[in-house]
């Protein structure tokens, strides 16, 4: 508990830190924060015009199809990616201050969601431009959010922590989320799949996370909450070992940043 | 009625050794194949150090350089860990070790009192309070709302200052920081400690300006290649220091 005291004594730290980290990403641009909602859109363009021809796609509204997995696939691999080094390169404070240092990968993830959430506009957006329409199931998308946030915060405390010690991780990790987005079902559709080998796609928590988000925007039904239950699960034990992980790390910070 | 209480610091039986490779391998190539570089010296800077700061107390850590006066003011401010024993903090802590820390030089002086207030733990509207007072001691005028990059080192310093000391903490360490801007601008920092000194507050000063340690201080520990060599009443161990090391 003292963890949540903690962070609430330094609220206004971590509101200027996701302030930060929102504008800072594309400081110098001329159209700035647009990019974070441009680079999500102008992928799916790119997908939506080459994927129907490769592979023959039979799905009904591709497009719509497309963003509701691609938004928040960039989500996730946003924070991963980018977050990885944000205890690095924030060195020199850490060797001169002392601040709950779970900040720094808090507010990664917070910067993200803000992002995402704007984001979501643009998915409405286009489900209601195409046809398709809202329905009162969209009232699940924090909990899905919520359980993407858990899962990326802890894997981003393990690996920012790890990245302080070994550099590497970051461009493991770079490799491996390039990795996964094709071995999630983000471009197509599970069941393109032979129902034998679905299994081995949904030993991915990602792949239950896009088609809980699939199922509220595109499909306009409840996602599987079973499914859902697990990943949230799973997600909250990540949380916990990879603050664990982090807490035991964060000790060594200031002497090798 | 509890004796924990009266105390704001408390180091007990204190050792900090700290890794000495001069080309560390950081890569996972370089850990694999050159693992002879992986083999650390270990410098030991602190060695059994104990030490209780009770409340309302200004204390100084006198020493030559490199005896680890600084490495036991970041072990207070749990910037870095022990190796060994335990430090236990009573209340708010709040340390000067390095000014500026979080300071952003594309921003103006007043948004970067914000960002290093926050880095402090202050809420905005603790900040918002103070923001007035702080300007004015930092003496700055119109130049608050220039970007800080275009601010001399004594403006920067003098901003800096003005930040951590207004920030309000029950116990303050300070690091060698008091070298900042002109001689009116440092008289005017004494005046503030000794303004936070009469009011119960704790601090704990490393400085090698011993004059200023007999005039402020009530307590001097004088630290001797990272153990204790004297502690007590500051006039009479920074003679003795002063006999010994000057």
């Amino acid at each position: 508990m003292n963890v949540f005291k903690e962070l609430y004594r330094y609220r206004e730290l971590l509101k200027t830190s996701i302030q930060k980290e929102i504008r800072g990403k594309y400081k110098g641009s001329i159209l700035g924060v647009l990019w974070s909602f441009l680079n999500p859109l102008l992928m799916v363009v790119v997908y939506a015009i080459v994927f129907p021809y490769l592979m023959r796609m039979t799905q009904d509204n591709y497009l719509v199809f497309l963003i509701v997995g691609v938004i928040p696939w960039v989500f996730f691999t946003n924070v991963v990616t980018s977050g990885c080094n944000c205890v690095w390169i924030n060195g020199n404070i850490i060797k001169k201050v002392y601040f709950p240092r779970e900040i720094l990968p808090i507010s990664v993830v917070g910067a993200g969601l803000v992002n995402f959430a704007i984001s979501c506009i643009i998915i409405l957006i286009f489900c209601l431009f195409s046809g398709i329409g809202f329905s009162i199931n969209l009232l699940w998308l924090p909990a899905i959010a919520i359980v993407q946030c858990m899962l990326s915060l802890g894997m981003l405390f393990i690996l920012s922590a790890i990245n302080v010690y070994v550099r590497d991780i970051e461009y493991l990790v770079q490799f491996i989320m390039n990795l996964v987005f094709y071995a999630t079902p983000i471009i197509y559709n599970v069941s393109i799949f032979p129902a034998k080998f679905r299994w081995v796609l949904y030993l991915n928590p990602l792949a239950h996370l896009i088609d809980a988000y699939r199922a509220i925007f595109y499909y306009k039904t409840m996602p599987n909450l079973a499914s859902l239950g697990i990943v949230g699960l799973i997600s909250f034990v990540v949380l916990v070992l990879g603050y664990l992980i982090f807490k035991r790390m964060e000790k060594g910070f200031a002497e090798e940043v | 009625m509890n004796q924990e209480n009266d105390y704001a610091i408390r180091v007990k039986d204190l050792y900090k050794d700290f890794k000495l490779n001069s080309d560390k391998a950081r890569t996972l190539k370089e850990k694999l194949l050159f693992s002879k570089r992986n083999k650390v010296d270990k410098v030991h800077i602190l060695k059994d150090i104990t030490l209780d700061i009770k409340k309302g107390e200004t204390v100084a850590l006198i020493g030559t350089n490199g005896s680890g006066k600084s490495t036991l003011l970041k072990l207070m401010t749990k910037i870095i860990f022990p190796t060994k024993g335990t430090i236990k903090v009573n209340g708010k802590l709040t340390s000067l070790l390095e000014l500026g820390a979080g300071f952003h030089p594309d921003f103006t002086g007043r948004e970067n009192i914000y960002f290093n207030a926050a880095i402090f733990g202050l809420t905005k509207h603790e900040i918002d309070k103070r923001l007035d007072t702080i300007i004015e001691f930092s003496e700055l005028g119109d130049f608050i709302d220039s970007p800080v990059r275009t601010y001399s080192s004594g403006m920067y310093m003098r901003l800096a200052f003005s930040v951590a000391i207004n920030v309000d903490a029950d116990i303050l360490l300070i690091d060698e920081i008091l070298a900042v801007g002109d001689k009116h601008f440092q008289d005017k920092c004494f005046a503030k400690l000794h303004e936070l000194k009469n009011s119960e507050k704790t601090i704990v000063i490393v400085t090698h300006d011993l004059a200023q340690v007999k005039k402020l201080c009530n307590r001097a520990v004088w630290i001797k290649d990272g153990k204790i060599k004297m502690d007590g009443n500051p006039k009479e161990v920074v003679d003795k220091y002063i006999e010994i090391c000057g």
